[in-house]
């Protein structure tokens, strides 16, 4: 204990004679303490580090979410944990590339990925610097958050067409301490604070009582790579590509969709077309939490676009909805 | 289908032709039909008098879709023991899980109201002009919802908070379930993964 608090006081006083060396990521080379240099040791962290984290998620005036995110490498295999700790309890688990949903009232299930897509984006687990293609990064400076010493790194939307992104970085070890999602205007969207963070020597104790044998197997969902439909949009905004494309019918409503998922990685958008029966007048949004919900009709067809984006990308999207020429 | 019959088709369409036979074979004919529909298609494109609007046939998708789904529709015990589509098997216990863990956070949703654009800004600039409408939601005004529009019946009000709620779980549910594979799969064109995966 003594030893963190000496190391800590060592951090916060002798900033300048704190160096950091540059480093070649994917052939490039960075220099010292820039923000690809703090994304990939955050990456990095994810990968190598065995750590368990709990953090409050706030999105827009939604009541705050408590979990626990436990990530070890036992024997090589690299395990994850993620559980929501209020309400009637979810758990997911990554064991090497299964992840195994555990819900209340239904029957486990298993995917197949390499991370768990949880409150914390998966582009942050694969290759952050390739946001670089639609965002800006800004190194801020240090400050201290959830008692640690922290890196402050902005991404920035460069066309102003997605929201800002401000990740808190842990100076020690480049674990995540908090991250903001702002729009132009600077108001918080939504907010992800670290309350403690524990990196170990040894992988968690948890991790041992996984009964590896019992998790489900592996669900393939079908693959739609083929799947041909007869409109397109003609406007994606920079960076982002078409990540999934379904075509079927909704859970809830009976309602036949057709479907494309927008991702540049940070934020996902998707991109419903479903016939129109008149049920939506005029055009129109609304936000719940950080996603922007907002629906057009075009001739026959009601066009739906939600996800984390400004209301005036989500209608530039739909808007752009035609067919295929 | 002959080849005189499309000639005759298309002389019909370009109104160079009137022969009742070939109106009531179209009638009884779907793929004369739809051929017949896609020459006026044609020629309207030619003529660039095609709508703005979109038309689209969705409802060949649908039937398509309801085709595909004998596993989604009638989930029974019975079949799920048998060697069901892994899909099959996946749907339905979405719709019992995740569709009461989403429920209420979608609740919050309807509560808000649908706003109305003010103006049109698919033009504008998308660093400026900021929607006003965000706002008022936040700080908890009253915004224009549907329920202060005279204009739309109630039940259509029902009917639009029901279909964006069933579109919001939805999203909500893609968004869990998205896996780094959808990633993987479309990097992997353009460029190589990254290095390190531990995925063994």
């Amino acid at each position: 204990m003594l030893l963190r608090v000496l190391v800590f006081c060592a951090l916060l006083i002798s900033i300048p004679g704190y160096t950091w060396q540059g480093k070649v990521i994917d052939g490039v080379s960075y220099p010292a303490n820039s923000a690809e240099v703090w994304l990939q040791k955050f990456r990095d962290a994810l990968h190598d580090l065995n750590f368990s984290i709990s953090f409050v998620v706030t999105r827009g005036n939604a009541e705050t979410r408590p979990y626990i995110w436990r990530h070890g490498l036992v024997d090589g295999l690299s395990m994850e944990h993620l559980s929501q700790l209020n309400g009637p309890g979810s758990e997911i688990f990554r064991i090497g590339d299964k992840v195994s949903f555990f819900e209340p009232n239904s029957v486990p299930f298993s995917l197949q990925s390499s991370h768990i897509n949880g409150p914390v984006p998966l582009t942050f687990f694969e290759s952050p610097i390739e946001l670089a293609e639609a965002y800006s990064f800004v190194v801020v400076g240090r400050t201290r958050v959830s008692g640690r010493a922290a890196q402050q790194i902005r991404i920035v939307s460069e066309d102003g067409s997605r929201y800002n992104t401000t990740l808190w970085l842990d100076q020690d070890t480049g674990l995540l301490l908090k991250m903001d999602v702002n729009n132009a205007q600077g108001d918080l969207l939504e907010q992800l604070q670290v309350t403690s963070l524990e990196v170990t020597e040894e992988p968690d104790e948890y991790f041992d009582k996984i009964e590896q044998s019992r998790l489900p197997e592996i669900s393939s969902l079908p693959d739609n790579n083929q799947l041909q439909f007869s409109w397109q949009l003609n406007f994606i905004p920079t960076g982002m590509e078409v990540i999934q494309k379904d075509r079927r019918r909704l859970a809830s409503s009976r309602d036949v969709v057709e479907y494309l998922m927008l991702s540049d990685g940070l934020v996902d958008v998707s991109v419903y077309i479903s016939k129109d029966e008149g049920a939506v007048q005029d055009g129109g949004w609304l936000r719940h939490g950080s996603d922007t919900i907002l629906s057009l009709t075009n001739g026959n067809i009601m066009v739906t676009v939600i996800g984390k984006i400004p209301p005036e990308t989500a209608n530039r999207i739909a808007a752009s909805v035609g067919p295929v020429r | 289908m002959t080849q005189s019959k499309i000639e005759n088709l298309s002389a019909l369409v370009d109104g160079e032709q009137t022969d009742s036979k070939l109106l009531d074979e179209l009638a009884s004919d779907a793929d004369l039909a739809a051929r017949w529909q896609s020459y006026h298609l044609i020629k309207d494109g030619l003529r660039n008098e095609l709508p703005d609007s979109l038309n689209l046939n969705i409802a060949d998708a649908v039937a398509e879709a309801i085709d595909k789904e004998p596993a989604i529709l009638a989930p029974n015990t019975e079949r799920k023991t048998k060697n069901t589509p892994l899909w099959g098997s996946v749907v339905p216990l979405f719709r019992q899980g995740g569709q009461f863990a989403i429920a209420a956070s979608v609740a919050v949703a309807v509560i808000l109201g649908y706003q109305q654009f003010n103006q049109t800004t698919q033009d504008s600039d998308l660093n400026i002009a900021p929607v006003k409408a965000i706002t008022g939601i936040q700080s908890g005004m009253s915004p224009v919802s549907l329920s202060q529009d005279r204009a739309v019946p109630k039940a259509d009000v029902a009917e639009q908070r029901r279909k964006l709620n069933a579109l919001f779980a939805d999203h909500q549910q893609r968004m869990m379930l998205k896996t780094s594979d959808d990633k993987v799969q479309t990097n992997a064109e353009s460029e190589t993964t990254p290095e390190g995966e531990e995925q063994k």
